[in-house]
């Protein structure tokens, strides 16, 4: 909102320099974001709350001006009559022929004013000055009168070309089906039902509140004028105002609420300017004024207390009320000392005592409130899970991960694709997934149910700019739906990670190696390891999004938690990318919230261990774990541990076999064992599993 | 007598022949590989002039045949020629040794510059390193981190907040629904209200979260970011104990010197309300950074390219807090009356404060990050800036 410097001294006697009122206003709430010169005046551009429309005119500011100077206002702005208007009220009985309020649910107050005779033209220069001043354009001087008062006052309003309403009279009522309007910007509008319209004996002459309609505005040949000067519904006027997609300086103010108890002074206001600057005689002034609201009353028992308690400030009784008088709240001293404070009709933010307590306190400065700590209270704490979690994350970064955080919508393109981890999704829901009304980045309308789209993308992103060698991971949440229909939908906490290319050494420009699918499960198993499960299970699994015998089911004491494995070809190639991508999956919250098992110290063996290798030369439907199950189910009595060593395909070893070597080591806790008791048991162990997988040890 | 001596001259003799060429031994400029042959081939005269079998050896085993009048002499003879060679040889292998030790330390020369053997390590998301940052201030001040859900109801996120169906901000277009209905949380003050029925009052919380708003992403908006959230509801809290949390947080973020400044503003759920601001953490509230303020600043964005200076103009506007010395931060106020009702909480009894703030604005001004987005394209380029 601009206000001129010049015509705020016009409405009250500020000896404050132009500075000074703008730090003054800052202080107060009226954030002064500029000042700039025009001409010999001085503009300040002001950054207004949305409570505070009663400040969107000269007036409002002055006021605040009334309550920082102590200066009274003079004469004349104070007063709501004035004597060059009809001080005769027009019959209320034959106000109806002229003006019929239909909808006063919509329209509270309206106001004609006929002024006959007038001569459009331009308008004096002091005018356009100061139209252009706070940075109004200049149209004709009825026009800008209208503009004026409505920057003066806050009141917006609007004048016809009496002539061309339909039987010279007002109908203000809702749209009717099919009704349609050429508004002063001369778009054609459909209307609604909703909207309300300011209507002459046939048809929308204005959107009311919003805009006039171009056939009935005002010409070079008008002579005759009815001024409107209206109050409407708040809540109407944003309405309409969105409906139409259409913001003018009348809704702007409409929809925060204007004064109704203005519209009569705003109206005379207007109407001798332009008997003054447009010729014309003053006809009748129509007030219809069918829906009075009552003022909200705040009793106050002891508004100077109420303001300590609130804001630790101290300002005394007197000056409390100074300060709510001079913004023009009615005061009522009661006779038990307390008071009885009555909203003003252009305020619409006061209704509690807070409010009051907050006017006092912003005018006796938050710059004076001390700095305080409240007193001790507990102990702090964190998040349940928030040490683990930065546990986790910090074991990812020092293994090369770096932290993404991606959308938590994203494109339904993506369903059906990415297998979601089992506990998530409600089978017994009509609709498995969260989807918004619409989005803002085209598509984006799923709540997802996984992280890895978003991973991959921001993978994408980085291949773009020639990034090849990456690690991501992701901690978030994933939303499903619940076939319980009230109840909010599922929301619970994933973590993700992706990675592809090379390991990179820090500071070396070319990979050492490529990643492949056990970097990935390296991974989960030290991030499970840091959240406190360092025996994760990884079983064979197939998986829609990943790539057949490379996925892993991730289990923890049994429960599936999550999906490690290569990213299926098809996906792959959708993203166009060239090297195999790597991707983990898992419920973070399912995880966190099992339970960990405790530590308990082993002690040392007493004795010394052998160790023995052995290897086989096996196929793809052995796996090492099925070895390992086999050595341990044999029981035997000195074999204490069944370890990897190396797996190797290639020279000297069929196609499609491999040769897997495994560690098994052998100990006492009695005495020392001889290397001949281990061969005889190492041997009868190799035998074993030999027959019973069915394998060959490679000798 | 005579030959003996003879033969002891022979094995002189024979050793002055292969021993020639070490004479005079100068390695300078000698290869590792040379030094080595030499080296061994020392070795081998060694063995061949001073060995068991060597023509030494037998001429030691001639003193017990010499007369014995004359061994004494004999002997004495044999010992000198003995330890000449002796003497010869253990120089010149000390001297070889010094120069192979010497040659293959220089053979072994590292280049120290060259970069360690570690793994890259990855880095933190600005905003979690922010968070975390603030999450330990506020948990050593005594309060309890919170956080709820992100797709709430109406209730939660308007309702209970004081922002009654028809209030503007609640009609703005600024908030995404659910084909279901609920909203997704556009403040974190929602939680505000959850913990205050799950924990009740007294109260200290810190809700650090995402929340959603319907912007177009742009250089300054995105539609989803991390809001920071405050609560402290007791007997007796009043606006400087705001003032003065809000303070002592960002003392403990920006240092000692820093001073808050608190504005008049409107929030439909804290009444009264304030906006808070911060004296600039660069420019330390003066609005202008020093030349050499700036070449810093300039230093850490380029990665180590120094900012020449322009002849006499040594000062320049600061840049994060655009030369007004301060840093606008959040919104913040005295718990609104209904709000503490929503909750079952009496206001006549009990006051309190909240705070609230953008991370990525936060994020944005201290790392000098011109475009938003970038906080949610993980693009690594910029992740690895922060640590």
């Amino acid at each position: 909102m601009n206000i001129s410097y010049n015509w705020l001294k016009d409405l009250i006697n500020n000896e404050l320099s132009p500075e000074k009122t703008a730090a003054a206003l800052t202080r107060v709430g009226l954030a002064v974001e500029g000042i700039h010169a025009f001409g010999d005046d001085q503009v300040f551009d002001i950054d207004l709350t949305s409570n505070r429309p009663d400040c969107l005119s000269h007036l409002g500011v002055a006021r605040e001006l009334r309550v920082i100077t102590g200066r009274e206002f003079p004469a004349e702005t104070q007063s709501r009559e004035t004597e060059a208007t009809d001080a005769v009220p027009f019959p209320a009985i034959l106000a109806p022929d002229v003006v019929k309020i239909e909808d006063p649910d919509l329209c509270y107050r309206f106001t004609a004013r006929i002024i006959r005779g007038v001569t459009i033209g331009p308008s004096p220069e002091w005018l356009v000055k100061r139209l252009e001043a706070v940075g109004e354009r200049s149209i004709n001087n009825v026009a800008d009168i209208t503009n004026y008062v409505m920057l003066e006052l806050g009141q917006p309003m609007h004048a016809f070309d009496l002539d061309k309403l339909a039987e010279n009279r007002i109908v203000v009522r809702r749209a009717k089906t099919g009704e349609t309007i050429t508004t002063l910007d001369e778009v054609d509008r459909k209307l609604d039902g909703s909207m309300l319209m300011i209507c002459d004996a046939e048809k929308p002459v204005a959107v009311g509140g919003v805009m006039g309609g171009l056939d009935t505005s005002i010409t070079d040949e008008t002579t005759n004028v009815l001024l409107e000067v209206a109050y409407f519904d708040r809540s109407s006027i944003r309405q309409t105002s969105r409906d139409l997609g259409l913001t003018t300086e009348a809704s702007y103010r409409f929809e925060r609420g204007v004064d109704i108890e203005m519209l009569d002074q705003a109206s005379n206001r207007a109407a001798e300017m332009i008997a003054e600057l447009a010729g014309g005689e003053l006809g009748e002034f129509i007030d219809v004024y069918p829906n009075r609201q009552t003022r909200p009353r705040v009793v106050c028992r002891d508004i100077s207390a109420a303001v300590k308690r609130l804001t630790w400030l101290e300002v005394s009784i007197a000056e409390s009320v100074r300060i709510l008088e001079a913004l023009g709240i009615r005061n009522e001293p009661q006779e038990d000392g307390s008071h009885v404070f009555t909203s003003p009709t252009w305020r619409h933010d006061i209704a509690i005592e807070e409010d009051l307590v907050e006017e006092v306190a912003r005018h006796a400065g938050y710059e004076n409130i001390a700095d305080e700590l409240p007193p001790a209270f507990g102990a702090g704490e964190y998040q349940e899970f928030e040490g683990r979690k930065k546990l986790l994350r910090q074991r990812l970064v020092d293994l090369g991960y770096d932290e993404a955080i991606t959308y938590s919508f994203i494109d339904t393109k993506h369903d059906g694709i990415y297998e979601t981890i089992p506990g998530l999704i409600d089978d017994r829901a009509d609709e498995k997934f969260v989807t918004l009304r619409d989005s803002v980045i085209e598509g984006a309308v799923r709540m997802r149910p996984t992280l890895l789209p978003g991973l991959l993308d921001s993978v994408r992103y980085n291949l773009n700019w020639q990034r090849r060698d990456l690690k991501l991971f992701e901690l978030g949440k994933v939303f499903a739906a619940h076939s319980d229909e009230i109840g909010l939908p599922t929301e619970r906490e994933f973590f993700g990670l992706a990675l592809t290319g090379g390991e990179v050494l820090n500071k070396h420009l070319e990979a050492s190696r490529p990643l492949d699918f056990y970097d990935a499960k390296g991974a989960v198993e030290l991030a499970l390891e840091a959240v406190g499960f360092p025996a994760a299970e990884f079983r064979p699994a197939e998986v829609s999004h990943l790539r057949a015998g490379q996925t892993a089911g991730i289990y923890i004491d049994g429960g599936l938690i999550g999906y490690v494995g290569r990213l299926d070809e098809a996906i792959s190639n959708g993203y166009k990318f060239r090297s195999p991508v790597f991707v983990a999956e898992i419920d973070l919250d399912d995880v966190l919230s099992r339970n960990r098992s405790n530590v308990t110290y082993r002690p040392l063996p007493k004795y010394p261990s052998i160790v023995r290798d052995v290897s086989f030369i096996v196929g793809r439907e052995i796996s090492f774990d099925m070895i390992r199950e086999a050595v341990i189910d044999l029981e035997a009595e000195l074999c204490r541990h069944v370890g990897f060593v190396d797996s190797f395909e290639g020279k000297g070893i069929e196609p499609g076999q491999r040769s897997i070597t495994v560690r098994l080591e052998y100990r006492s806790d009695e005495r020392t064992l001889l290397e001949s008791e281990v061969a005889e048991v190492h041997e009868r162990i190799v035998g074993s599993i030999s027959s019973s997988l069915n394998i060959t040890p490679r000798i | 007598m005579a030959d003996e001596r003879a033969t002891v001259e022979a094995a002189r003799e024979a050793f002055d022949r292969d021993f020639e060429k070490f004479n005079d031994l100068n390695l300078n400029g000698a290869s590792l590989s040379d030094i080595e042959a030499m080296r061994r081939e020392m070795g081998e005269i060694k063995v061949r002039h001073t060995g068991k079998k060597s023509a030494l050896a037998e001429s030691k085993k001639l003193i017990g045949k010499v007369a014995p009048e004359q061994r004494g002499e004999f002997g004495q003879f044999v010992q000198s020629v003995e330890k000449a060679i002796v003497e010869r040889i253990d120089s010149a292998e000390s001297a070889l040794n010094q120069s192979l030790s010497k040659a293959k330390t220089e053979a072994e020369r590292l280049d120290v510059t060259i970069p360690g053997r570690r793994p890259r390590t990855g880095h933190l998301h600005p905003i979690t390193i922010l968070r975390q940052k603030i999450e330990d201030i506020f948990v050593s001040m005594g309060y309890a981190i919170e956080d709820d859900r992100e797709i709430e109801t109406d209730h939660y996120n308007f309702d209970a907040l004081n922002i009654p169906p028809g209030h503007p901000a609640r009609e703005s277009q600024d908030t995404f629904y659910t084909t279901d209905g609920f909203a997704l949380r556009s403040q974190t003050s929602t939680v505000q209200i959850r913990a205050m029925e799950r924990r009740g009052v007294p109260i200290r919380i810190i809700a650090p979260g995402k929340v959603f708003r319907r912007d177009t992403p742009d250089m300054t908006h995105v539609p989803m970011f991390h809001q920071i959230e405050g609560l402290c509801v007791d007997k007796g809290i009043t606006m400087a104990h705001l003032k003065g949390t809000v303070t002592e947080w960002l003392k403990r973020m920006y240092g000692e010197d820093t001073v808050t400044r608190f504005r008049p503003s409107y929030f439909p759920f804290t009444e009264p309300s304030a906006e808070f601001d911060f004296s600039c953490f660069k420019c330390h509230g003066t609005g202008r950074v020093s030349g050499e303020q700036r070449a810093a600043t300039s230093k850490e964005i380029d990665g180590g390219e120094l900012l020449t200076a322009h002849g006499s103009q040594l000062t320049d506007r600061c840049r994060p807090c655009k030369g007004s010395g301060w840093i606008e931060l959040g919104g913040s106020g005295m718990v609104h009356p209904n709000v503490l009702r929503a909750c079952g909480v009496n206001p006549q009894e009990y006051s309190g404060f909240a705070f609230g703030f953008g991370l990525e604005r936060m994020a944005a001004l201290m790392f000098n990050i011109d475009d938003i987005r970038h906080m949610f394209e993980n693009d690594v380029r910029f992740l690895e800036q922060f640590r």
